[in-house]
């Protein structure tokens, strides 16, 4: 069974936002319900002058914080590492969205439960990537199993020295970032 | 809780269904998506042709339940090879937006519409447009478009109607940057082969906000392959972002800097002296006359360091031929400067020093694919219009390189005041907005006699328009074959609807079938639109049915490197050119100043500069709310300026500015950077939307254009729209 992650190189990114849009049609939402962020970053002066477009998105983690602390046990994770939330049993208590260090979280209001980013499941399923990824125009994403260490995705890690954000919480994201 | 029969857990649950039920119409699409088991739903793939921008690109639609939902770009196309942007996905959504024209229109009051039938529209239109040809003659017609797939129909329209008058946006975005490469190397659009550079050179152009996929996709694998790319920008745009190298520049110096590059390749013998010696003409009077532009003399004009520039042509000539200077759009290069001609033609001259034409990762010719025309027997040809447009454009006298067919479209309103045109067309533009000085244009098209519109919504020249003819949205009509997917091989590719029209809406081409016979040109009109594209495809063996379903259709023909070929009048590469020289006018790239320069000792003044955003297009997406919502989230419709400037104006990051120019004035909140040069502010192009009509859009944000004074460059026309001085100060409440 594959353990999904994705590896981002934010030195690629310019911000677009495709993979919002992308994102938000994939999964029905509407325009202010989001999966999808980038944070922009300005260091320094001229000329050492610096942006760097961060996406950000649920991490998908091992040690899922939001996961633990659901009462209805609706956040689970699938056999491939995803983190989904069951609607049906989600009761929008937002323990959840308390819970996630990276607030990747958003409640539906009008359906009164919460979701996230699902890695897109059943394009996966079917041999696809995330809507994210494969709209990207500059690729700034890689998606694979991070256990095969021949995958696109282990390469890259291995090679760039990408790591998720904030591992000192000991939340093992599934979210890889080369940042330089 | 047990008695019940029903757990608090199941309880809520069910009560959350319950109230999505009650928003099914806005939700419906969103309760999909949880369950992986709704895989059966009525979902259908139609492939067709984007149109949140110019670019066309190929993309696969997905409707659910008849209703559109989602797309994926069709991997085999040459101009977005499998991608989307954020505009494509955005656009989808508009289908269904409530600012929709739902049927024709006919102006009763100021910007008071009524309904009316298709035929009213065409017969009225009809008749006053030949009281106009009768009392004026047809040169006081015109049409105002946004070139696409349609355009030679449009064409064929006024020139049957004995009118050249056919305008496009150009004076307003790429002028002198088609007229520059066509006089340089006879071929006004070339393409560079980002695949393979090892080293781009960028001049104001920003290819990750000004979106065109396929150079995105290219220069991503090229990144990884160690390809350096180096953006010269007053700003720190979203290319630079991207790059490895930003070097700020004084607005409106990018020719001063670029002068220095080849002088600096010339001293030092660095270029590509073979190629020159056998495909150039002019280089040894540019060599002697360009000996004076040293670093030290640019780098006073740029303010950019000299050894920054001794380097950057050093980089640039290591890795030639694979190493191009991008050929520019409409930053700097685009109708910005009075010198943006020349700085064309000094980008075409450098680009040969590095030798790099029809090279691996330097400049080349797409391959191109000729359509079949409709046959003489059947379909009479409309006799051609060998005459300037009454703006001047192709007149010996006056703009003779401006070339008929795109024109200079902020001229109508003075010759509408001047009494010269009396009735127009306007097709998927917005003169009023996209053109300077907005105040000028509304006086001039509101002397028309007639004004006609073809849009989708309202937009602030639509409610101007005594008529208004909707279109059908792109995902509801078919258009032309298209060959905009040539890149590196030969491709046609074809726009169909991916619905029904929700409302009464035609697509263009059956309009202009309908309206002609009502004109008195309906023989020239005497087709439709599969029988069109039938004779367009007749010579390329393919059929209409195999198009449709295919979307994209490659066939061959790839580029290969090899001999490069320039179309000049010499054949040549001409740093000299013979064009400018027959005309009277500087021959060589030398020198220019701006037209204008603010005062460096008054703080108050800066010029402003604008540009692109990837999630906008001219002035229609920002009524879009998908995308109006990333600006807000991002808040990024601000105006930059350098925080020293800032600081000594009072201004904090966030707060307002007053912004003055010489016909303009308007407020936008500051966005209090170190990535922009202190000498300019700029402005995030794609706001300012005075159409009433145009409910989300409407009143947010400022446009350069409010600022911007109605300009004529001397050699081409075009507006020179970053020659504005403004005067910056804190707004005080």
């Amino acid at each position: 069974m594959p353990r999904y992650g994705i590896a981002i190189d934010t030195t690629k990114c310019i911000g677009c936002h495709s993979c919002r849009l992308a994102c938000q049609n994939q999964n029905g939402l509407d325009f202010t319900e989001t999966f999808n962020w980038i944070k922009d970053k300005e260091r320094g002066k001229y000329p050492s002058f610096d942006k760097e477009y961060i996406p950000l998105q649920c991490n998908h983690c091992e040690n899922a914080p939001c996961q633990r602390v659901c009462p209805t046990a609706a956040t689970y994770t699938t056999p491939e590492g995803v983190v989904l939330v069951n609607k049906k049993t989600c009761v929008g208590c937002k323990y959840c969205m308390e819970a996630c260090p990276y607030k990747m979280r958003i409640i539906l209001h009008h359906q009164g439960i919460v979701v996230k980013c699902r890695f897109c499941i059943e394009l996966v399923r079917e041999g696809g990537t995330p809507a994210c990824v494969t709209t990207c125009p500059t690729q700034v994403r890689i998606f694979g199993d991070l256990d095969d260490p021949n995958s696109e995705i282990s390469r890259f890690i291995a090679e760039s020295g990408a790591e998720p954000l904030r591992t000192d919480l000991g939340t093992l994201p599934k979210i890889y970032y080369k940042r330089s | 809780m047990k008695e019940f029969g029903i757990t608090r857990r199941k309880f809520l649950a069910g009560a959350a269904v319950g109230s999505a039920s009650l928003v099914a119409s806005s939700y419906m699409s969103f309760d999909t998506w949880a369950a992986t088991d709704t895989a059966s739903e009525d979902v259908s793939v139609t492939p067709t042709l984007c149109d949140a921008c110019g670019n066309w690109c190929a993309i696969n639609v997905y409707t659910k339940g008849g209703r559109i939902w989602k797309a994926t770009g069709n991997p085999i196309a040459g101009l977005n090879k499998g991608r989307i942007c954020v505009k494509g996905h955005a656009m989808l959504h508009d289908v269904y937006n409530k600012d929709r024209i739902k049927s024709p229109l006919k102006r009763v009051g100021a910007n008071k519409f009524e309904p009316i039938s298709w035929e009213q529209a065409y017969r009225e239109i009809g008749a006053k447009l030949k009281d106009v040809i009768a009392k004026d003659g047809p040169n006081s017609l015109f049409l105002v478009q946004y070139p696409e797939g349609n355009e030679a129909l449009t064409k064929r329209f006024m020139n049957a109607l004995g009118s050249p008058n056919v305008f496009s946006h150009a004076s307003t975005c790429f002028l002198p940057r088609n007229i520059g490469w066509w006089l340089t190397t006879g071929s006004a659009k070339p393409e560079q082969d980002l695949e393979n550079a090892r080293h781009v050179l960028f001049i104001g152009r920003n290819p990750a906000a000004g979106l065109q996929l396929r150079m995105l996709v290219d220069m991503a694998k090229a990144k990884d392959k160690g390809a350096k790319y180096v953006v010269v920008d007053p700003r720190f745009s979203e290319m630079a972002a991207m790059g490895h190298q930003w070097i700020q520049i004084k607005p409106g110096t990018d020719l001063a800097l670029l002068l220095a590059l080849a002088q600096v390749m010339i001293k030092e013998n660095l270029y590509q002296k073979d190629f020159i010696d056998k495909y150039a003409s002019g280089f040894d009077e540019w060599a002697s006359k360009i000996s004076d532009y040293t670093p030290k003399w640019a780098s006073e004009i740029t303010t950019i360091p000299e050894k920054v520039i001794t380097k950057l042509a050093h980089d640039m000539a290591e890795v030639a031929p694979a190493s191009v200077i991008h050929r520019g759009y409409h930053g700097a290069m685009g109708t910005q400067y009075k010198n943006s001609l020349q700085l064309v033609r000094a980008v075409g001259c450098i680009n040969g020093l590095l030798g790099n034409y029809n090279q691996k990762g330097g400049m080349f010719n797409a391959p191109k694919v000729k359509l079949g025309k409709l046959g003489p027997e059947k379909y009479p040809q409309v006799p051609e219009l060998d005459m300037p447009m009454v703006d001047g454009s192709g007149d010996p006298d006056r703009y003779p390189l401006t070339p008929v067919g795109l024109g200079i479209s902020q001229a109508i309103p003075e010759l509408a005041l001047a009494g010269k045109l009396k009735a127009g067309f306007v097709y998927h533009n917005n003169p009023l907005r996209t053109c300077p000085n907005p105040a000028r244009m509304i006086e001039g098209y509101r002397k028309l006699d007639l004004l006609v519109s073809f849009d989708y919504v309202l937009s602030e020249t639509a409610s101007l328009a005594h008529y208004v003819l909707p279109e059908s949205y792109y995902l509801e009509r078919d258009d032309v074959v298209h060959t905009n997917h040539c890149y590196t091989s030969k491709q046609v590719a074809i726009r169909q609807a991916v619905i029904k029209p929700l409302y009464d809406t035609k697509p263009m081409v059956q309009i202009l079938v309908e309206l002609a016979p009502h004109c008195g040109i309906g023989q020239y009109f005497n087709f439709s639109l599969d029988e069109y594209n039938r004779a367009s495809l007749a010579p390329l063996n393919i059929t209409l049915e195999r198009l449709r379903k295919e979307g994209v259709i490659d066939l061959g023909g790839d580029w290969k490197p090899g001999e490069p070929a320039f179309t000049t009048p010499s054949g040549k590469l001409e740093i000299l050119s013979s064009t400018l020289q027959d005309l009277n006018l500087p021959a060589l790239p030398l020198w220019e100043e701006p037209l204008v320069s603010p005062n460096p000792k008054d703080p108050y003044e800066f010029r402003l500069i604008h540009g692109k955003q990837a999630h906008l297009t001219h002035t229609r997406s920002i009524n879009q709310k998908y995308l109006k919502e990333i600006t807000k989230l991002n808040d990024i419709a601000r105006v930059w300026i350098h925080p020293d400037r800032a600081k000594a104006l009072g201004i904090k990051d966030g707060e307002c500015m007053t912004i003055t120019s010489s016909v303009g004035k308007g407020r936008a909140r500051a966005r209090v950077t170190e990535g922009i040069h202190r000498d300019c502010v700029f402005l995030p192009s794609g706001y300012g939307v005075f159409a009433k009509h145009l409910e989300r859009a409407f009143g947010f944000g400022t446009s350069y254009n409010d600022y911007l004074p109605t300009y004529f460059d001397p050699v081409l026309g075009h507006v020179m729209a970053n020659e504005i001085i403004v005067r910056v100060e804190k707004t005080m409440s």
